[in-house]
């Protein structure tokens, strides 16, 4: 066999690795290390990833897998692998990609902070981590990579660790992903016992799960199914574990492109696509992906409406998106959730990276107090369209296509998600429509010397922009490039929703044009709602209340239960142990106390004693 | 060639060497006593690192066992039957295997580094490291005894250095925590003992035919094979009742005996590992000794309790443990929830901590109930990579208290801009006992989960609910001690010298390695203890 690009995938995740040991070991040294490591080790996995897709999308390459043994007992074994499926191959170039952009985009936005050689071993200890998980071979493996991301996104998150928001938002991102976690570790320990042989790579659970053989049981599969699905809604901020995400915008902005857009949090949505075959052998699991899915797509929409920090903007779109991707995925495409991951993936990474190149330049992250920023800004304002109009589903941008399909599927499987599904992208237009118009339109407020960022920061937002026109067109209604190659043809689009797509281009454009009236002519006043619904208002600033929710139902009462607890401990647990030792300290003295040297104590001591042996002699005669 | 040496009694009697030049060194020299008792510590671990490469080598070879007649007395008892004349053998037998392995480089490595730890004890050096040397000879004794009395001995032997580590050099009340051990652990020794006693009394014996090939001569003794396999032996003399005997058996143990013997060893190794509610001794423990002597303390002594519960109770009472399985592993959820919750609401990190090993010992206890190979495997890892977890935790604790003057959580934060070292390290430390994998937390803990998942699946479900609460506390300790704003008081700290980093990145290695490659830990566990597992699913009766 000729050796080729897929066996040698295994490298991609050591490029950064190398860059992270050698960042821990050098990193003081010098400033320029870092940027140096971690734009150079992710190019070349990039290089890499690259032949290996091309090599995967010409050649038509099997699937190629390698595992050694990891966790060896004896007459158990546990392995450790790689597989590169067209899935992964198309995984690992979007990763690296991003990844190699947002390294080249840190130098600039990073530059001049003192420890921005500690940000680049975080960076490539996150891009192993992640490409770890998307080539693992089988669940072990992808968990081990999947706490890896998460700890790497927590370590970002927390970067600035002197304010008390940045500890406070890495410590949430932590505990809430391991609430989903915890589910995908149930998930994995059923998901060991009920499969045949015990084995936990991909393949094996495709056969087992595929077509619905019966090889398990279906209340089981349906148990495993959603257990895994509680870890994607975990890692993907889906409802009701997305509380974390929004928080996480504390982290440095290019990191919220990387991991909080583009990579980390479109785990959830990979994983469920990498085991699209347990899903698809519960139908009632694919209802709840699909339900969770539009919900988190309209109810987080409708929050990001009424926020003024852009990157949390950003974050609830983010929310929402992914909400679409699980949609699709659970409307049974998985063409069109990975469609949509790819050209997301683009499309909102720019727009972060976007929105650091406005911070970088204003240093303040409420929109209500920027404008103008257009003619100052003229690279940032024009990729920032770009990327808006993608993800507003403006035709022929990218986000128009995948999006597109997902209400299309949703017309044609469940009328009630198309109808949320096109819903929430009126909010989705409305919101970036608010956020671009308020941010480069009007006149400036604030700071008055804002200027274009260096070409560092540029070059990425340049790259990302042609991305976000053209990274569409490889998955039209006329064209099934994707579908085919993803799915070997198992999945066909059903072609012809004109209909969908003129509903699905005319809503993009009704709610851009919404947000012009209402933020450029003012033909509509902006407190419109506030004036006549201000609880409305109120309930999407404050998030729905969720947080609040948690805090009165789940930390509180477990803040009192260890209170008390602690109480029981210290009085009840330990108050028996010190009583127990007191009552043998009395005895002691009580016994002490009758050894006075008085002969009358001693009699009368002897004369009591004696009375009850003879009257427990006597008594025993009647038992 | 290594063969050839005795080995175990080597590695075990070793530190005494240094004990030895100790005694001849003046007490002022402060930097010879220092170098004199770590370099005394360094000859267990070289010696049992030599045993480790070899002991792999000669998989299937010969395991290596030293004996010796330690004591015999001829016992003046009546015959019965056929038997004419009884002695007492004590043994001093010691052995390795699997189970014993990777407890005895926990216990030499931690040792190593809890001697560098101790450059922060501030007064009487010589009788501190004295204490310290005795206590090791008294844990690798522990781990390699084979004989009941001779591992009652070792085991007896970390108690009274302990107490005297933590009465002399400890915090504010130390000598209420060292009273309060002395006394638990000593009922807990008791109990332990009278359990021996039976045992050795019914099940120790070894019937030899006298020359004249009529009489037999009984020899009692406390050989830990001896007695295990009596119990294991249906036919046994001891375990065939009196009826079916025709005659007095007066060695007959009853079906109720097994059980009054397998609780007392639960009672007396649950006060050790400790199994809610007999914790409350090292908690004081925790909070009051000085931070090297708990490296030992909550490193390895705490795996004593669960050494002795596998090897004593589970391996001679199987269908005891069997039977008891989902009492062991409600126990089990119970210390990893209690310990967790309470760790959650502590505002001194050292309680922290302490709460921390109840409910990491939790997971011990799971994978124990778990009874299949997977789950011990898993207590066995979790064992020991919470040696080195609590020990490198407690490593840091004594550098920050040697430079900040406190350990509560209040005081601290910040630590992260002042000492990026020390706060990386202990971020690393905090993320391996959550269980993060690539460190050694992780293994222990899914092998222990999944070994029980098989039998019991809703009490495995509510333990994972640990694996939340476990990040939520020891990231509230850690994020409050490194991140945040800095108090005034902490800005010029300085960060950790050349002899605290050693240890720390040696533990760190270890706890990394142990992730990445649990061959390390499962390989040697091949020897013995796969025929310790297999015995014990036969008998268990699966």
């Amino acid at each position: 066999m000729d050796t080729t690009f897929s066996q040698a995938a295994w490298l991609i995740p050591l490029f950064p690795l190398a860059a992270f040991l050698l960042l821990l070991a050098f990193g003081r040294s010098s400033r320029m290390i870092g940027v140096l490591l971690g734009s150079v080790s992710s190019l070349a996995g990039f290089v890499l990833s690259l032949l290996v897709l091309i090599e995967h999308m010409t050649k038509g390459q099997h699937d190629y897998q390698y595992a050694v043994k990891w966790i060896d007992t004896g007459s158990i074994v546990f392995k450790a692998g790689f597989e590169v499926t067209n899935l992964t191959a198309l995984m690992l170039v979007v990763v690296t990609a991003v990844s190699f952009l947002v390294n080249v985009y840190s130098a600039g936005y990073m530059k001049g902070d003192e420890r921005i050689s500690v940000f680049y071993s975080y960076v490539a200890l996150f891009t192993f981590s992640m490409l770890g998980l998307v080539l693992a071979d089988n669940m072990l493996t992808l968990y081990v990579f999947w706490e890896l991301v998460g700890v790497c996104s927590f370590l970002l998150v927390g970067f600035w660790f002197s304010k008390p928001e940045a500890r406070a938002a890495a410590k949430k991102a932590f505990i809430v992903t391991r609430i989903g976690d915890a589910g995908l570790l149930l998930g994995i320990l059923l998901l060991y016992w009920y499969m045949p042989d015990h084995a936990l790579d991909f393949v094996r659970i495709g056969n087992a799960f595929e077509g619905g053989t019966g090889v398990i049981a279906a209340s089981v599969t349906t148990w495993i199914a959603i257990l895994i699905f509680i870890g994607a809604v975990g890692k993907s901020g889906q409802f009701p574990l997305h509380v974390w995400l929004p928080d996480a915008m504390e982290g440095p902005t290019p990191i919220s492109a990387l991991i909080h857009a583009a990579t980390m949090v479109a785990a959830g949505v990979y994983l469920v696509a990498r085991t699209f075959d347990i899903f698809q052998a519960s139908q009632t699991a694919m209802d709840i992906v699909a339900y969770i899915g539009g919900f988190t797509a309209i109810f987080a929409a409708t929050i990001g409406v009424a926020q003024n920090d852009i990157k949390r903007i950003l974050a609830y779109s983010t929310v929402s998106q992914l909400g679409y991707m699980m949609m699709a995925l659970g409307l049974n495409s998985m063409t069109g959730g990975i469609f949509h991951l790819f050209t997301h993936a683009f499309f909102k990474a720019l727009l972060f990276l976007g929105a650091g190149s406005v911070i970088h330049a204003v240093h303040t992250q409420n929109i209500q107090e920027m404008g103008g920023l257009g003619s100052k800004m003229k690279i940032t304002a024009w990729t920032f369209g770009i990327g808006a109009l993608a993800l507003s589903g403006i035709p022929p941008f990218s986000g128009f296509w995948s999006k597109d399909m997902i209400l299309n599927i949703a017309y044609h499987e469940k009328p009630a998600l198309f109808v949320i599904g096109v819903v929430a992208a009126f909010f989705t237009a409305f919101y970036m429509a608010r956020l671009f118009f308020l941010v480069f339109m009007g006149k400036p407020k604030g700071e008055r010397h804002a200027h274009e960022s260096p070409p560092s920061m540029t070059g990425p937002l340049i790259v990302l922009a042609v991305l976000a026109v053209v990274a569409g067109f490889v998955q039209t209604p006329w064209n099934d490039t994707l579908g085919n190659w993803l799915t070997d043809g198992a999945e066909q689009e059903n072609g012809g929703g004109g209909l969908v797509m003129v509903i699905s281009a005319a809503i993009g454009l009704l709610g851009l044009y919404m947000g012009w009236l209402v933020f450029v002519k003012g033909m509509i006043s902006r407190d419109f709602v506030s004036s006549r619904a201000p609880w409305l208002v109120r309930l999407l600033e404050r998030k729905y209340y969720i947080d609040e929710l948690y805090e009165a139902a789940i930390v509180r009462p477990l803040r009192a239960l260890g209170g008390l607890l602690n109480g029981i401990d210290d009085y009840v647990v330990d108050g028996l142990v010190r009583a127990a030792g007191g009552a043998a300290f009395l005895i002691g003295r009580g016994g002490t106390r009758m050894q006075n040297g008085q002969v009358q104590t001693y009699g009368l001591i002897t004369a009591f004693a004696l009375v009850i042996l003879i009257a427990a002699v006597a008594l025993r005669r009647f038992w | 060639m290594l063969a050839d040496l005795p080995i175990l009694s080597l590695i075990t009697f070793s530190p005494l060497l240094g004990l030895l030049v100790l005694l001849f060194l003046p007490k002022q020299r402060s930097r010879w006593i220092k170098v004199t008792a770590i370099t005394a510590t360094l000859l267990p671990l070289l010696l049992s690192l030599w045993l480790y490469a070899d002991y792999n080598g000669v998989k299937g070879g010969k395991p290596y066992e030293e004996t010796a007649t330690w004591i015999s007395t001829s016992l003046n008892k009546e015959a019965v039957g056929d038997v004419s004349s009884y002695t007492l053998e004590l043994q001093y037998h010691m052995g390795v295997d699997g189970l014993s392995m990777p407890l005895l480089l926990l216990t030499t490595i931690v040792g190593v580094m809890a001697a560098l730890a101790s450059v922060h004890i501030k007064k009487r050096w010589k009788s501190f490291y004295i204490w310290f040397l005795l206590l090791e000879v008294g844990m690798i004794g522990v781990f390699l005894a084979r004989d009941v009395f001779l591992f009652f001995v070792f085991f007896e032997m970390t108690l009274i250095p302990m107490f005297f580590l933590i009465g002399i050099w400890g915090y504010m009340n130390r000598e209420q925590a060292a009273n309060k051990f002395l006394i638990y652990n000593g009922i807990g020794s008791a109990i332990m003992l009278l359990a021996f006693v039976f045992l050795v009394a019914t099940a120790g014996f070894r019937a030899d035919p006298l020359p004249d090939q009529q009489q037999m001569h009984l020899s009692y003794s406390g050989s830990y094979d001896v007695i295990g396999s009596n119990l294991a032996d249906k036919d046994a003399y001891v375990n065939m009742p009196q009826l079916a005997q025709g005659a007095d058996n007066p060695l007959y143990l009853s079906d109720r005996m097994h059980w009054v013997i397998f609780l007392l060893l639960l009672i007396a190794f649950g006060i050790k590992l400790p199994i809610f509610p007999f914790h409350t001794w090292m908690l004081k423990v925790h909070a009051e000794a000085p931070p090297s002597v708990v490296m030992i303390h909550s490193g390895v002594l705490l795996k004593m309790g669960a050494y002795g519960l596998l090897r004593f109770g589970v391996f001679m009472f199987p269908s005891q443990t069997h039977d008891w399985a989902t009492v062991l592993a409600i126990l089990g959820v119970i210390n990893i929830l209690y310990g967790a919750v309470l760790a959650l609401v502590q505002k001194e990190f050292k309680l922290v901590l302490a709460y921390s090993s109840i409910s990491h010992m939790g997971i011990v206890l799971l994978g124990i109930a778990s009874l299949n190979e997977i789950g011990l495997h898993g207590a066995i890892i979790q064992l020991v990579s919470h040696g080195f977890i609590s020990a490198l935790l407690f490593l840091i604790v004594g550098s920050i208290y040697a430079r900040t003057g406190s350990t509560e959580l209040k005081d601290l934060g910040g630590l992260a801009r002042s000492m990026p070292f020390l706060s990386g390290v202990l971020l690393t430390a905090g993320m391996a006992s959550l269980g993060l994998p690539g460190l050694s937390g992780f293994i222990g803990e899914f092998l222990s989960l999944l070994g029980l998942f098989d039998s019991m699946r809703v009490i495995t479900g509510i333990a994972v609910l640990g694996v939340i609460l476990t990040a939520v506390y020891v990231l509230r300790s850690v994020l409050g001690i490194t991140f945040g704003a800095v108090p005034e008081r902490l800005a010029a700290v300085r960060d950790v010298r050349l002899v605290e980093a050693v240890p720390m990145i040696a533990l760190l290695a270890f706890i990394v390695l142990i992730g990445v490659y649990p061959a390390v830990l499962t390989e040697p566990m091949q020897h013995g203890f796969d025929t310790l597992l297999q015995q014990l699913s036969e008998k268990a009766g699966r």
